[in-house]
C-alpha cells in the first residue's frame, strides 16, 4: 500500500508533527478494500497521541479486523494547523491506513470519552465531507455510530450520531456487522438498517424515540415511536473477560504517544462506589482476568511489540485480588527481557511500596494520593473510603523509604462542601508536611516537594450525585483562592483547575437534545479542541448558549428534584435510580457504603451475573 | 566491546519520523529480532547503538549508518537478516559488517552527500541553470544566517560546500548534487544550502525533495565510506 497518496510533501513539511499523519507504524493493518465487505473507520476525536494510547481503541481495531470480511481502519482530529492545509487544499478527512476519505466507509465509529471532545466530531464529519445531522444523512453516506462512557447520557448527540453502542463493545459490534453484510445485500433505506439493528441488546438508536419536555424544561418522556422498540436500552457487558478477545498484537507508533507501553487490563468494574466517579458505577459489576492468562498475554504483546515497559491499566489496580502474584510473575518473566513494569498509582501500603522498590527500582518519583476531600466529614460523603491516619501512615511509610515528592488530588465544589472543608485541604497538605518532618533526617529523602491539586466537582449521570448542582464558576473562584490564602508552607504547591470548562463539561454531561444544537453552534463559531487551554474559547460558547435559546446555568448549576425524569432515564447501564437515590441520601447522612467485597449493596449490577455478585448475593 | 556496523536506507514511508522515533524504532526492532545486543547498565539500560548524522525531518536516504554493541557472538549477515524482518516498510538494512575500531560512526562522519530536487514553476535551460549555479558558487562568500537557540548570526557557508554540480533536468524539475560538510566540528545542512541558492536564483523554483546520497569519514585527509575495511579496523588503533 502506497502512503501519502493524498497528502502532498509541501503541506506534511509544514505541519507540526507530520508523523501524526503518515500511518505505517509496525503492526499495522493493511488489507485490500476491495476483498472486504466492511470498511469501518474507527475516529478519535482528539490528536493521534491521545487517541493511540487509549486502550479501547486498540482492542476494537484489532477485533474487527479479526474479521477477514471487515477492515478497520484508524481516524483522528487533525490539529489546527493540518486542518487549516486540508480546508485549503480540498482534502477531506482521510483514514491513516488506506489514505482514503473517510466518506467511502461503511461505519464512522466515534470513541465518547469526554465532553469536551464533542465539537472535534463535528468537525470530523466536517472534514469528511459526511452532514452533521443525522437527518440529512442518505444512502450514500457511512453510518455514524458511537460509544464509550459518554454514551451512558448520548442525549446532546442525539441528533448528530445514527446509533450508539453502550456497555463493552466487543459482542456488539460484531452483531452489527453481521447485520450489516445482509442489509447490504438488499440494503432498501438507512432506516431499515437501523430498525435492525435496534433489536440488538446495547444499541440505542436515537431517531427512534421522541422526547416530550415539560413547560419548565425538564424531559417529561422519552418513548420509543414504536412499540417494537425497547423502553429501555440495557448496556452490554463481556460477562468472561478470561475468554473475551484481546489482541496479542497492537500497534508500536513511531512518535511518542501519551501512553507508549503496552497495557494490560487487569479487570473491568471498580468494587469502590465513590459517589463522584461515573466510571466507578458504569462498569459494573468488577469482573477479574485471571494472573495466568494476563502473564501470557504480556509475553506476547511483548514479543510482537518490542515495547520496553508494560502497565497495569484499571481503575483501581490495588483492588485486583491477585495483584502480588501478578506482579512477581511480570516482574520474573519480564526483567531478563530488559521490560520495565510501570505501575499505576497504588493505594500506597508497604506491599505497594515494595513493589515499586521491585519494579521500579529506578529513582524515587512521586507519590499519588487521592484523598479527594479535606475533612474525614466530606470524605464519608463521598464514601471514599479513606481516613487521614491512614493518609499519613502512608506518607510516613513512604518518607522513610526515601520518598519525597508527593502529590495529592482534591475536588472543590463536591456537594455539602463548606469552607471548614476547603481549610482541611490545606491542613491536611501541612500535616503531610509534618509527617516529613518527623522522620529522621538521616532515613528520609531530601527536597520535599508537596502538590495539592484541586479540580471541579461535575456531577456525572448515574452517579449518586447526578441530581446535585454545580458550584457557580464564581463560587468555584471564590473557593480557589480561599484555599490559596490557606497554604502558607513553602513546601507545598498549590495547583487548580479552571472552571470554565468543568462547567461546560456539567452541561453536555447531562444535558438533553436541545444542548445538541449549542455543540454545533459553538462549532460553528469555532470551537474545537475545547480540551486544550490554548485552542478553548469560553466566550463562543457562552454566545452560542445565548444564540439557541439554552441556558448552561439549567444544566450545570440547577439541583433536581428526586422525581425529575433525566434525559438519560431511558438508557439502563445496569444501576437502579433507586440505588443511586438511597446514595444520595446516604451520603447527607454522611453514611458510608461498604465495596462489593465486603457486601453488596445492591446497585442493580447483579443481573448481569457476574461472580462477585452471586457471591455477595 | 563486539560491534557492528550498519548501513541501512530510510524511504518515503518513514521520512517524518523524528531522529529520536528512528532510535526507538531499532530499540524495538532489536527487542523483537531478539538480537544479542548489548545493554548499558544502570536503572534504565538501552542498547548501546550509535547513529551517523541525524536526518532532519522530510530527507530520505539511502546511505545511513549506525554501529551496535554486541554481547555474544552473531553473524553480521544474520543480524541483517534478522533485524531487516523486524523492521517497518522505509527502513532496510543493506549491509553489515564486524567493526573493530573504537570510534563510533557519529564522532567519525566529517562530509555527506545529498541530492536536492527542485521543482520549477516554468522550464529552464539547461544551460542558464548551470550558469545560476557557478554563480552562486563562485561568490567569494555566502552567507546566511543560521538560528542556534539564542541567537541568529551570520554565518559564511562556502568553505562547507565542497562539491556542487547540476543533476538531471526534466520538465519542471532539477536536481542538484552536493557534498557538504557534516559532523561536530563543522555541518552545513542541505536546506540551507538550497535557501541561499534560491535566495540568488530568485522567483519561480520550490524545494520538493532532499535525498541523501551518502556519508562519509576522512582516513587521512581522503574521504572514505563508513563500511570500509580501513575504516573499520582502525589502523591506528591497537588490534
Amino acid at each position: 500500500m502506497s502512503m501519502n497518496n493524498r497528502i502532498s510533501d509541501d503541506i506534511l513539511r509544514n505541519v507540526e508533527k507530520p508523523a501524526r499523519y503518515t500511518g505505517n507504524e509496525w503492526n499495522v493493518i493493511q488489507k485490500d478494500a476491495n476483498s472486504v465487505k466492511v470498511r469501518f473507520a474507527f475516529c478519535f476525536p482528539d490528536v493521534y497521541e491521545v487517541g493511540m494510547s487509549h486502550l479501547g481503541m486498540r482492542i476494537l481495531y484489532h477485533l474487527i479486523n479479526e474479521r477477514e470480511d471487515s477492515w478497520c481502519e484508524r481516524v483522528f482530529a487533525p490539529w489546527v494547523d493540518m486542518e487549516e492545509k486540508m480546508r485549503e487544499n480540498g482534502i477531506p478527512l482521510f483514514a491513516l491506513e488506506s489514505h482514503d476519505p473517510v466518506s467511502v466507509f461503511d461505519f464512522v465509529g466515534f470513541s465518547l470519552q469526554y465532553e469536551m471532545s464533542y465539537t472535534n466530531i463535528i468537525n470530523m464529519l466536517d472534514l469528511a465531507g459526511i452532514p452533521i445531522r443525522t437527518a440529512e444523512r442518505t444512502m450514500e453516506h457511512p453510518f455514524v455510530c458511537a460509544g464509550g462512557p459518554c454514551a451512558c447520557n448520548p442525549e446532546p448527540l442525539a441528533d448528530i450520531i445514527d446509533f450508539f453502542i453502550l456497555g463493552e463493545g466487543e459482542e456488539v459490534i460484531n452483531e452489527v456487522l453481521d447485520i450489516y453484510i445482509e442489509w447490504k445485500g438488499n440494503g432498501t433505506s438507512r432506516e431499515d438498517f437501523l430498525d435492525k439493528i435496534s433489536s440488538v441488546e446495547g444499541v440505542y438508536v436515537p431517531s427512534f424515540y421522541d422526547v416530550q419536555y415539560n413547560d419548565d424544561g425538564t424531559v417529561k418522556t422519552v418513548v420509543p415511536i414504536k412499540d417494537k422498540y425497547p423502553r429501555k436500552i440495557r448496556k452490554r457487558i463481556i460477562k468472561d473477560l478470561d475468554n473475551v478477545y484481546y489482541p496479542e498484537k497492537v500497534i508500536v507508533p513511531f512518535t511518542d504517544i501519551v501512553h507508549n507501553r503496552m497495557m494490560l487490563e487487569l479487570f473491568r468494574g471498580c468494587i469502590r462506589g465513590c459517589r463522584f466517579c461515573q466510571a466507578g458505577f458504569i462498569y459494573r459489576p468488577v469482573r477479574e482476568k485471571n494472573p495466568e492468562k494476563l502473564v501470557e498475554c504480556a509475553e506476547k504483546l511483548e514479543e510482537s511489540t518490542g515495547y520496553e515497559e508494560i502497565s497495569l491499566a484499571s481503575l483501581s489496580t490495588s483492588d485486583y485480588t491477585g495483584l502480588g502474584k501478578l506482579t512477581d510473575q511480570l516482574i520474573e518473566v519480564m526483567e531478563p527481557r530488559k521490560v520495565n513494569l510501570a505501575l499505576p498509582s497504588l493505594r500506597v501500603d508497604s506491599f505497594s511500596l515494595n513493589l515499586m522498590e521491585k519494579a521500579q527500582k529506578v529513582r524515587k518519583s512521586g507519590l499519588t494520593f487521592a484523598p479527594e476531600a479535606g475533612t474525614q466529614r466530606l470524605r464519608d460523603v463521598i464514601n471514599k473510603g479513606v481516613n487521614e491516619e491512614d493518609l499519613i501512615n502512608s506518607v510516613t511509610i513512604a518518607f522513610e523509604g526515601g520518598w519525597s515528592t508527593v502529590k495529592l488530588y482534591f475536588m472543590l465544589g463536591l456537594p455539602t462542601e463548606t469552607y471548614e472543608d476547603i481549610a482541611g485541604i490545606a491542613d491536611l497538605g501541612k500535616k503531610v508536611v509534618d509527617a516529613y518532618m518527623s522522620v529522621p533526617k538521616e532515613k528520609r529523602g531530601k527536597g520535599l516537594k508537596v502538590t495539592l491539586s484541586t479540580s471541579s466537582f461535575v456531577p456525572k449521570p448515574f452517579t449518586p450525585f447526578q441530581w446535585e448542582a454545580q458550584d457557580t464558576i464564581e463560587m468555584l473562584i471564590e473557593k480557589q483562592r480561599f484555599l490559596k490564602d490557606k497554604i502558607k508552607s513553602r513546601y507545598i504547591t498549590y495547583n487548580w483547575h479552571e472552571p470554565e470548562l468543568s462547567f461546560l463539561e456539567a452541561v453536555f454531561a447531562r444535558g438533553d437534545r436541545k444542548t445538541g444544537d449549542v455543540l454545533i453552534k459553538a462549532w460553528e463559531k469555532g470551537c474545537k479542541f475545547d480540551s486544550w487551554g490554548d485552542q478553548f474559547k469560553f466566550e463562543k460558547w457562552i454566545e452560542a448558549f445565548e444564540e439557541c435559546g439554552v441556558d448552561p446555568a439549567f444544566y450545570a448549576n440547577r439541583k433536581r428534584d428526586y422525581d425529575e425524569v433525566f434525559p438519560w432515564d431511558h438508557i439502563d447501564m445496569g444501576i437502579s435510580k433507586r440505588f443511586l437515590l438511597k446514595e444520595n441520601e446516604k451520603a447527607y447522612k454522611g453514611e458510608l457504603t461498604s465495596n462489593c467485597r465486603v457486601s453488596c449493596s445492591g446497585c442493580g449490577a447483579a443481573t448481569f451475573g457476574s461472580s462477585i455478585c452471586i457471591k455477595n448475593d | 566491546m563486539n560491534g557492528l556496523r550498519l548501513k541501512f536506507l530510510r524511504g518515503e514511508e518513514v521520512k517524518y519520523i523524528s531522529h529520536l522515533d528512528l532510535m526507538r524504532v531499532f530499540e524495538r526492532a532489536l527487542r523483537r529480532a531478539r538480537l544479542p545486543v548489548a545493554y548499558s547498565k544502570g536503572f534504565n539500560p538501552h542498547p548501546e547503538m550509535v547513529f551517523g548524522l541525524p536526518l532532519s525531518v522530510g530527507v530520505t536516504s539511502e546511505a545511513e549508518y549506525a554501529d551496535f554493541g554486541i554481547e555474544g557472538t552473531i553473524e553480521p549477515a544474520d543480524f541483517m537478516r534478522r533485524l531487516n524482518s523486524q523492521l517497518p516498510s522505509g527502513l532496510k538494512v543493506l549491509e553489515a559488517k564486524k567493526k573493530f575500531t573504537k570510534d563510533n560512526i557519529m564522532a567519525s562522519i566529517t562530509m555527506a552527500s545529498y541530492k536536492i530536487t527542485v521543482s520549477t514553476e516554468g522550464s529552464y535551460e539547461r544551460g542558464f541553470l548551470l550558469e545560476k549555479l557557478k554563480e552562486f558558487i563562485e561568490r567569494p562568500s555566502i552567507i546566511v544566517k543560521k538560528e542556534t537557540k539564542s541567537k541568529v548570526r551570520d554565518v559564511d557557508i562556502k568553505p562547507m560546500i565542497h562539491h556542487l554540480c547540476l543533476g538531471d533536468t526534466e520538465e519542471g524539475v532539477f536536481t542538484i548534487n552536493c557534498l557538504l560538510s557534516a559532523g561536530s566540528s563543522a555541518n552545513l545542512k542541505p536546506e540551507l544550502l538550497y535557501d541561499a541558492f534560491a535566495e540568488t536564483f530568485g522567483e519561480g523554483i520550490k524545494l520538493k525533495a532532499i535525498h541523501r546520497t551518502g556519508l562519509f569519514v576522512s582516513r587521512n585527509g581522503v574521504m572514505v565510506d563508513p563500511l570500509d575495511n580501513t575504516v573499520l579496523k582502525g589502523t591506528n588503533s591497537k588490534r
